[in-house]
């Protein structure tokens, strides 16, 4: 059965793609730019939900809201802005909206969770009212306020997170996220960059495979052309950095040293995978680190206390993915499918579950992810023996290891099959 | 002090992760408090090397009271006043005096063979762990205030000093 929404954006170049976006998920759509009109055109029309833009000429999504909630208070609103202040943010949610998505648009999410407010509006309308307290256990409706996407916050433990990592966003010169080995700090420092919406606050990442203080100074330099009024410098895999390192990433937030000189100010986000203490006790953190990540130190959840989540986080690296092969459809996990990836333990966290979606997707799959497709993707990445696992790795890593080599000689696909040693055309199809 | 260095940054580093969970002391005053303490650790000042004495007596973003009053009401801890107690010699219990510096931790009675315990660090767990594996028997936790603890150990260390002169007498 398809569902009617009704989308109201008075910039026709957004409300067009809005359009184009529901309308290949098979909505009816109804578009209009003008906010009085829509007002009376709901009066008169049945629609299941309705996606407004906030900040319009004659009256805000708030009070188009408000004004349509009037007529029929069961239909859920979906809000899409470009910039919302934390505080309507949270007005919004206290008067009903079902969903607030800034731009840029996560298309997914958008309509992931236009397809639940529809669920949940059509299972009111068809029961008789119940308590409140009949969600799944371990299962909460996230209405976090903020954007937040590395995790889909569909469980306790990553709400939770999000909602910590959110109030420790002023943290004034360290924070330190501790997780499992696999986590996707890189994302989740994505995410507290989200929390500001000015380009006043900047974001560098350093890894130990290139981070000196010349590397450090060059890109805060760019963040300030940028301008940028304080830099936050992401410190990925402390316990894989040397000695002097870890020493230049303690002296960082406080601008001793090399960064004496840098007219900007500066923090820092250590990411460590494992055992805080652990890693003390073997020495791979030193003690002036190990005192400084105590300051204000988040615990990330392994994948494994996120499962709600990671139905979700596989679609979305789906829809990742297949951008990236410039598919025509995202393909989309069955059911089973989709519970498959919530029944397992994900030692390897975020990287395994990727590794695993992308062996899926590399195996030129249809609309529809199967279920038999997602178990052979799993068998392949678990009970196999350590070979055939390596192969596996191998073979995940391919693709990308000849585009970058396809970046390194300029396109040349003569070049990079002669550097690898492989066929032209093979090597071609792997480029594109 | 030295051997006890590896405990000092653990439960130092905990003692103030635990304060700042219990809203006891802001994420900003830790840090700042954190920063001294590396200092005294750096500079190897261990017996100086204290969060908890750094919140309280130089940033002075801790009250001592406020503190007390979590651990007796929402930790169940009971108080004590060392200087109301008649300190021994701590040899009998094979225990250091360096360690308690270095804990804020003492032993101050056993009756049979449970220990009674006083502390300033209650909320670090590094420091009730080390002190409950060394000691065989049961442990009674009391909370007590820094001066108090401070007092008692300088009087077990004068208690330890006279028992050196009367040992080096015969």
């Amino acid at each position: 059965m398809s569902y009617s929404v009704l989308i109201l954006d008075d910039d026709a170049d957004f409300n067009s793609l809005l359009t184009d976006i529901f309308e290949q998920a098979d909505y009816i759509v109804t578009s209009l730019t003008d906010p009085v009109e829509a007002v009376d055109v709901f009066r008169e029309t049945d629609y299941d939900l309705v996606v407004t833009d906030h900040k319009m000429p004659e009256m805000t999504g708030a009070e188009f809201m408000k004004k349509i909630k009037q007529i029929r208070p069961e239909i859920p609103v979906i809000m899409v802005s470009g910039y919302l202040e934390n505080d309507t943010i949270r007005e919004l949610i206290s008067e009903g909206v079902g969903g607030v998505f800034l731009k840029p648009l996560n298309i997914f999410s958008l309509l992931e969770r236009t397809s639940e407010l529809i669920a949940e509006a059509k299972k009111l309308e068809n029961a008789p009212p119940q308590d409140s307290g009949s969600e799944p256990e371990g299962e909460v409706d996230a209405k976090l306020g903020f954007s937040f996407r590395s995790f889909p916050c569909k469980t306790g433990a990553s709400t939770s997170f999000a909602e910590r990592l959110y109030s420790l966003r002023n943290f004034r010169s360290t924070l330190t996220l501790i997780g499992e080995k696999g986590m996707h700090y890189r994302s989740i420092c994505e995410d507290i960059r989200r929390f500001y919406e000015s380009d006043a606050e900047q974001f560098v990442y350093l890894s130990p495979g290139s981070f000196d203080s010349a590397q450090a100074i060059s890109l805060i330099e760019g963040a300030k052309k940028q301008g940028a009024e304080r830099v936050t410098c992401v410190l990925l895999e402390v316990e894989n950095m040397s000695a002097a390192q870890k020493k230049l990433a303690a002296t960082l937030p406080k601008k001793d040293g090399d960064f004496g000189e840098v007219g900007v100010n500066l923090r820092a986000i250590y990411c460590v995978s494992g055992d805080l203490d652990s890693l003390f006790d073997e020495g791979l953190i030193d003690e002036n680190l190990y005192i400084l990540m105590g300051t204000a130190e988040v615990r990330v959840p392994p994948l494994r206390e996120c499962n709600i989540d990671i139905g979700v986080m596989a679609q979305q690296l789906v829809v990742e993915m297949a951008r990236e092969k410039g598919m025509a459809a995202v393909p989309r996990f069955e059911k089973s499918a989709r519970d498959l990836f919530r029944e397992q333990p994900w030692l390897g966290n975020y990287e395994e579950l990727r590794a695993t979606v992308r062996k899926i997707m590399d195996s030129d799959p249809g609309d529809v992810l199967t279920l038999s497709e997602v178990k052979a993707a799993m068998n392949l990445s678990e009970a196999a023996s350590p070979r055939a696992r390596f192969e596996s790795y191998l073979s995940s890593q391919q693709v990308d290891l000849v585009r970058a080599a396809a970046i390194l000689f300029g396109g040349e696909r003569a070049k990079v099959a002669g550097f690898f040693a492989a066929d032209v055309n093979e090597v071609a199809s792997k480029m594109q | 002090m030295q051997e006890h260095r590896a405990l000092i940054l653990r439960s130092n580093r905990f003692l103030g992760s635990a304060l700042v969970e219990r809203g006891l002391v802001s994420v900003d005053d830790l840090e700042s408090a954190n920063e001294k303490f590396m200092e005294a650790i750096q500079s190897s000042e261990l017996k100086r090397a204290s969060i908890l004495s750094t919140l309280l007596f130089e940033t002075k973003s801790l009250e001592e009271q406020s503190l007390i009053d979590h651990l007796v009401e929402e930790e169940g801890l009971g108080l004590i006043d060392l200087s109301y107690i008649d300190l021994r010699s701590l040899r009998p219990y094979n225990v250091d005096v360096s360690l308690c510096w270095a804990s804020s931790t003492i032993p101050f009675d056993k009756v049979e063979n449970t220990f009674m315990l006083a502390t300033c660090y209650w909320l670090s767990a590094p420091v009730v762990k080390h002190w409950e594996e060394l000691l065989e028997g049961p442990v009674i936790w009391y909370a007590t205030s820094i001066n108090s603890m401070t007092r008692a150990l300088e009087q077990v260390e004068e208690i330890h000093e006279a028992e050196d002169a009367a040992a080096a007498e015969e």
